[in-house]
């Protein structure tokens, strides 16, 4: 139909601004001109309006299911006494970062593992095995830096590769009888006992156990590539705990590799939670 | 004036328990969630076009706020700002459906999938306007959720759904078109 200047097609054309009312004042005029000829296009916009009220008046609907439980679950934090980490403020961290953290573990479990060994074999009576970094610490070794030097009741230090670094990247620790540091290794540990430790092992376990569960519940619900990636992780940090774990027991004082064993532990919980977390589909 | 009261009652009572949830108290997130979970599961079920999908991305909602709440500071109504929370979900989780959902995100309306719905024998009766929406393709549906059901603007909708005005507009007549064509049958 056409009438006043304005066919039913210029109409249509014209609805989308009419309705938002950024027509010009003319094409507008012109457009309810229109509108009070033709019983079509006052018919398409009295329905369109219609239905915009009418969703705008939709009420609230309610799930068929109590949704709270799985949302419990999922962000259900288990604190493990011992351990002070600002849990809340973690962010989830890429797949990739992911693997470069258990590749960390695993490389650093081994490395500590062997120099330690190495380094009590040559300083009999040195219970502790201490990797940190020896930056402005001094030292009395005067040796190279590629190992240690024999006679020297200091070990020099020894620059390791740390994966996701730039290349060349490396990182000096020093073993033996150095001074004991603390730094970055909660008092807590220092002195943990063996009772400490197996009750450690069980809040470990409740915890890594649950969340468990709750990841092989939303295995359905994430994206097949995501969940290989997590169990190829999770082998990888478990491999790591098992390393840490047969070292420990041949060398149970080492505050050291206890504290390689709790840090594999941390990251495997830290890897549940997130797999945990995830949003469906992901 | 009661429905004043009660809202004033309800944002008084958000902000105690945002606090407390924020600091890690789930009684209080609990809380949250019980006064805002029909609300964010409209939102959830009518852009997915799906109860099921809907309960599943209202836990996911309720998982990203349960995080993000320490980012949380009260420079909007918790609810304006958990409402924009659960859009994103919900569009994030759409984009992760694949080459389908993203090409209908551009704006390219999917007839083909809006027929099949449409014409369903469950629509032989005259159809209400919500099992309608939910037999939209998916990029008008969100485009007429967010507007004619929550109210947001074509600049806010283009922004969160990384598309022009223009575009918003034009899927919003799309669906609105759609709707009638749907509602006359």
């Amino acid at each position: 139909m056409t009438s006043s200047n304005m066919t039913c097609e210029a109409f249509d054309t014209a609805l989308p601004d009419y309705l938002e009312g950024t027509l010009d004042d003319s094409r507008r005029a012109s457009a309810e001109r229109h509108l009070s000829e033709c019983v079509r296009c006052a018919s398409l916009l009295r329905d369109i309006e219609n239905i915009s009220k009418e969703a705008a008046a939709m009420p609230d609907l309610a799930p068929s299911r109590d949704l709270w439980q799985g949302i419990e679950a999922r962000i259900a934090a288990p604190v493990i006494p011992f351990a002070a980490r600002p849990e809340r403020k973690r962010r989830f961290a890429p797949a990739w970062m992911g693997v470069a953290a258990a590749a960390l573990i695993v490389s650093t479990a081994g490395i500590t593992y062997m120099l330690a060994a190495h380094s009590l074999r040559l300083t009999p009576g040195s219970a502790v095995a201490q990797a940190t970094s020896i930056k402005n610490e001094p030292r009395t070794n005067t040796g190279t830096d590629s190992g240690v030097t024999p006679g020297s009741t200091t070990p020099a230090p020894v620059d390791v590769a740390v994966p996701g670094t730039q290349p060349g990247a490396t990182s000096r620790v020093v073993i033996g009888d150095a001074p004991t540091r603390q730094r970055g290794i909660p008092a807590r540990l220092a002195s943990q006992s063996t009772a400490d430790r197996e009750h450690s092992d069980l809040v470990y376990g409740k915890e890594i156990q649950m969340l468990q569960n709750i990841v092989s519940q939303r295995r359905a619900q994430l994206d097949s590539s995501t969940v290989a990636i997590i169990e190829r992780n999770l082998q990888i940090i478990d491999a790591a705990i098992a390393q840490s774990r047969a070292a420990l027991a041949r060398d149970p004082a080492s505050h050291m590799l206890d504290q390689q064993l709790t840090h594999a532990l941390d990251k495997k919980v830290e890897l549940l939670r997130t797999a945990a977390m995830l949003p469906a589909s992901t | 004036m009661a429905a004043a009261s009660n809202l004033a009652h309800v944002a008084m009572g958000d902000s105690t328990d945002v606090a407390l949830a924020a600091g890690g108290d789930r009684q209080a997130f609990e809380r949250l969630y019980q006064t805002h979970a029909n609300r964010v599961f409209s939102l959830c079920a009518r852009m997915s076009g799906s109860r099921t999908q809907g309960e599943e991305l209202t836990q996911d909602v309720f998982v990203r706020t349960w995080e993000k709440l320490p980012q949380f500071r009260g420079e909007s109504a918790f609810s304006t700002w958990l409402h924009r929370l659960a859009v994103n979900v919900v569009l994030n989780a759409r984009k992760s459906e694949g080459k389908q959902a993203s090409r209908m995100d551009e704006g390219d309306v999917d007839d083909e999938r809006w027929d099949q719905a449409a014409r369903a024998p469950m629509y032989v009766e005259r159809m209400d306007l919500a099992q309608a929406i939910s037999g939209l393709p998916a990029g008008a549906r969100k485009v007429f959720v967010l507007h004619d059901v929550e109210g947001y603007k074509h600049e806010e909708i283009a922004e969160m759904m990384g598309i022009t005005s223009g575009g918003s507009k034009a899927q919003l007549h799309r669906a609105r078109l759609l709707l009638r064509e749907a509602l006359e049958r």
